[in-house]
């Protein structure tokens, strides 16, 4: 089965005329993927799905790890300052990266140019959700009643969510008290138990929305997420805001181009399985989507821009 | 509600040879990996998960929770025998588990480890399969302001472990809570205190302080007192007292008001996500400790001490699977990576599983009781070996451990950078413990200062900035009082007992 698949991987690295040497090129020994956030999180069992794919499918021996802090910093600061051998890879979220490096650029040890991108996974929309019961339906009832009624507790988990509640507070004199969680887990823990009014959920709100127990409220994406059609986006709203979390690979800037080639393709076979697109949709309910080498990177500078913007 | 004939099947589809096989190879693995400093039952878990896949979720779910429950087991064991805890919780068995295993009674202290933690376990079992739903609910309206009190209260009991002097013991639990501030701040993720080192981005390495300054200074602490003869690490000046080498029912019978408190507080510290091991044990022994006629025993060998931690401990495992199945929120990270198996395998806890997935849930509420009959029964014949291996000579006994806890650093925390901090921990426990500074109080306030530090910021959030609106609060204002009550009382107690021991220390000076 293995042999097969690598077959397959060479067949179509020649069907799409990828450079011979991408396909010499193998990690000396273990290859690492290092995973940005805690285990049991939508990017760790996501992970860790990939790097199983991946494995069965180059034969390489590939171990996931999580390496936490600052939602993927710590990982990818660690990427960035690593000697470029292509034996580490890191998966991430761009929004927290992108938040700091807009904030806070001086006390980040990394810029973006100083990875290399392998390609995305999926993107990850992020909706705000609130109790069935709470006093409001949508974004801009939300405001106004924050308006009339005193400030609305809203729990988030990255400071890219802290950032756009403020320049929401900022735009329309809304008033939210932030609430910092560990993780989405608890954010749904502080909302069920009515402790915050709303807050942030990438999708770990579902099970209580099946259940009956939560709204959504709105998104940040910016159109629409198929899985939350009542949901307006803040645009729609009419707060001039977007962002777009996305998974994203990357690894050492300098890395042997063979080996960022290899890695890219074995990211692009694998998402392209049915078993990486059944865990995204189990975890997100999104379908996967890689961008590619180039793509990943454009999407990160477009991103950083929009991140300067709204800081604004 | 979930009818019978679900339970039913549920509890059938659990007890089948296959499963029955996993658990006892879980709880094996669980035990042997729990007894090696640095490894534990979390990092197995992690490494098994991806063996995990091509199982049935049953099976895949059943093999993880023996691999946690056989490591709660199994982390008692170098505790007691040598003095090298791996996890803190494990600091507070070793407390009164090494002087017993000292005093030639290893076995006995082993046994009862093993005893007191199959009760809480077992007990927070039973708790989980029964009233679990209302529990969970309860659980849900402890909020951040609540959970701030109840650290409060936390740190209220742990002053009863202080010690003698009041000022070295504020020292070591305030370098705690400095060495906790390491990291990025919760709320605007700004890095403090790292001095340039991304790798500590996400605070000090949990798992190298606490064996540096648990386990490794012990083993420095051996090497200094070391005289050159070759002897065994546990001088075992057996009485040939069979007595010594087991737990009769008259004790284990003394211990169940201690067994039963320690299961409570674990029971509940467990259902309340994020608070961890680690408080429980510590609390449990605290009370134990100052509620005990003979307060001064504890420290010495005295069986209820490792009654009241490891009773603690484990039953704070079984109830946190209590918000995982009921809300689908994981209380800590053993139970984080179950959700992953879980979400692997295509479920996702919530408030729905019981409905959707009822025949699961119970299967692995059968799988929980097995593992606890096997971990039992795995314990009784593994003890023995342990007991025997540890008689080795000291000089390999020690060097063993050593090199296990570098490995096991290096593994569970990433890297040699970890492996330093390790060492730098480990002469800083050393130095602490010489110049009677508190060691356990330093690791409590290092481990419990990150969720202390966000529930102080999340109460500010919530009340504006504004801590005096607290009394908008019941739960939390009772939990103060309950604080204050108690470190008075505490306060009292030592008194009592500093007065008693220099009356017996002057009576003894005019005799002799």
């Amino acid at each position: 089965m293995r042999r097969f698949s690598k077959l397959a991987a060479m067949a179509m690295a020649v069907l799409i005329g990828a450079p011979a040497s991408a396909e010499e090129w193998a990690p000396k020994g273990s290859l690492t993927l290092e995973i940005g956030f805690a285990a049991g999180g939508t990017t760790d069992v996501i992970g860790r799905v990939l790097a199983k794919v991946m494995e069965e499918q180059t034969g390489w021996n590939i171990v996931a790890e999580n390496r936490t802090g600052g939602g993927g910093i710590a990982m990818l600061t660690g990427i960035a300052k690593r000697p470029p051998r292509g034996d580490v890879i890191g998966m991430g979220v761009n929004m927290p990266v992108l938040a700091k490096l807009a904030t806070d650029p001086d006390t980040m040890a990394f810029a973006l140019d100083d990875l290399d991108y392998l390609g995305t996974v999926a993107s990850t929309p992020i909706v705000i959700v609130a109790r069935k019961d709470a006093p409001f339906d949508d974004m801009r009832s939300m405001i106004d009643y924050s308006i009339e009624n005193g400030p609305i507790s809203i729990g988030f988990i990255a400071l890219g969510q802290r950032l756009v509640m403020e320049k929401v507070a900022r735009e329309t004199g809304a008033k939210f008290n932030l609430v910092a969680g560990e993780g989405s887990s608890e954010t749904m823990k502080l909302i069920l138990g009515g402790q915050v009014q709303a807050g942030f959920s990438s999708g770990e709100h579902f099970p209580f929305e099946d259940a009956g127990d939560m709204k959504e409220i709105a998104t940040t994406a910016p159109e629409r997420v198929s899985w939350a059609p009542d949901a307006p986006t803040f645009i729609e709203s009419g707060i001039d805001i977007f962002f777009d979390p996305v998974f994203f690979i990357a690894t050492t800037k300098g890395t042997d181009p063979a080996a960022v080639a290899a890695l890219s393709q074995a990211l692009d076979a694998a998402v392209a399985t049915d078993e990486v697109a059944e865990a995204v949709r189990n975890a997100i309910r999104n379908d996967p989507k890689n961008l590619g080498s180039e793509g990943a990177r454009q999407m990160m500078l477009d991103g950083l821009e929009n991140f300067i913007a709204l800081n604004n | 509600m979930v009818d019978i004939a679900t339970i039913l099947a549920g509890f059938s589809d659990a007890f089948t040879l296959e499963i029955l096989l996993l658990v006892i190879f879980g709880v094996a693995v669980g035990q042997l990996v729990g007894a090696i400093p640095g490894i534990g039952p979390i990092m197995t878990m992690a490494i098994a998960i991806p063996f995990t896949f091509a199982m049935n979720p049953l099976t895949a779910i059943a093999f993880l929770v023996g691999v946690n429950k056989g490591g709660l087991v199994g982390g008692a064991i170098p505790a007691v025998l040598i003095n090298t805890p791996g996890t803190p919780d494990a600091a507070a068995t070793a407390l009164d588990g090494y002087p017993l295993a000292r005093q030639g009674k290893a076995l006995k202290a082993t046994k009862m480890a093993l005893f007191s933690s199959i009760t809480g376990d077992t007990f927070s079992d039973l708790v989980l399969i029964t009233v679990s739903a209302p529990l969970a609910v309860l659980a849900l309206r402890m909020g951040p302001v609540e959970v701030m009190a109840l650290m409060i209260f936390a740190f209220a009991v742990l002053s009863g472990l202080m010690g003698d002097s009041l000022v070295k013991g504020m020292i070591a639990a305030l370098l705690g809570l400095l060495m906790a501030a390491v990291g990025t701040d919760p709320e605007a993720s700004t890095p403090r205190l790292i001095f340039g080192m991304w790798d500590l981005y996400d605070g000090l390495p949990l798992t190298a302080v606490a064996i540096g300054a648990l386990a490794i200074s012990e083993v420095i602490r051996r090497l200094a007192e070391s005289s050159g003869s070759v002897d065994p690490a546990i001088q075992i000046a057996s009485s040939g007292d069979p007595a010594d080498d087991r737990v009769s029912w008259a004790e284990y019978w003394a211990c169940r008001i201690v067994l039963l408190r320690g299961a409570v507080i674990g029971t509940v510290l467990g259902a309340l996500p994020g608070i961890g091991t680690t408080a429980a044990s510590f609390m449990s022994y605290a009370f134990t400790k100052a509620s005990d006629k003979d307060p001064g025993s504890y420290g010495r060998g005295n069986i209820k001490g490792i009654a009241a931690t490891e009773s603690a401990n484990s039953a704070v495992m079984g109830a946190n699977m209590i918000p995982l199945l009921t809300l689908g929120i994981p209380g800590n990270v053993g139970a984080a990576l179950i959700i992953s198996a879980f979400m692997i395998h295509g479920m996702q806890p919530g408030p729905l599983l019981f409905e959707s997935q009822g025949r699961l849930v119970y299967g692995l509420f059968g799988a929980m009781i097995m593992a606890n009959f096997i971990n039992l029964w795995i314990g009784q014949a593994g003890l023995r070996l342990w007991v025997r291996a540890i008689s080795a000579p000291e000089s390999v006994i020690y060097s063993a451990a050593i090199l296990l806890c570098f490995v096991g650093v290096n593994m569970a925390d990433g890297g040699l950078f970890s492996v330093v901090f390790m060492v730098i921990f480990a002469v800083l426990g050393y130095l602490m413990q010489s110049y009677g500074f508190p060691l356990v109080i330093f690791i409590i306030s290092f481990f419990l200062g990150p969720r202390f530090e966000l529930s102080i910021a999340q109460s500010l959030a919530l009340t504006n900035g504004d801590l005096t609106q607290i009394y908008r609060y019941p739960v939390a204002v009772a939990l103060l009082v309950m604080a204050a009550a108690t470190t008075v009382w505490l306060m009292r107690k030592n008194a009592q007992s500093r007065a008693r021991s220099e009356a017996v220390e002057n009576k003894a000076a005019q005799e002799g």
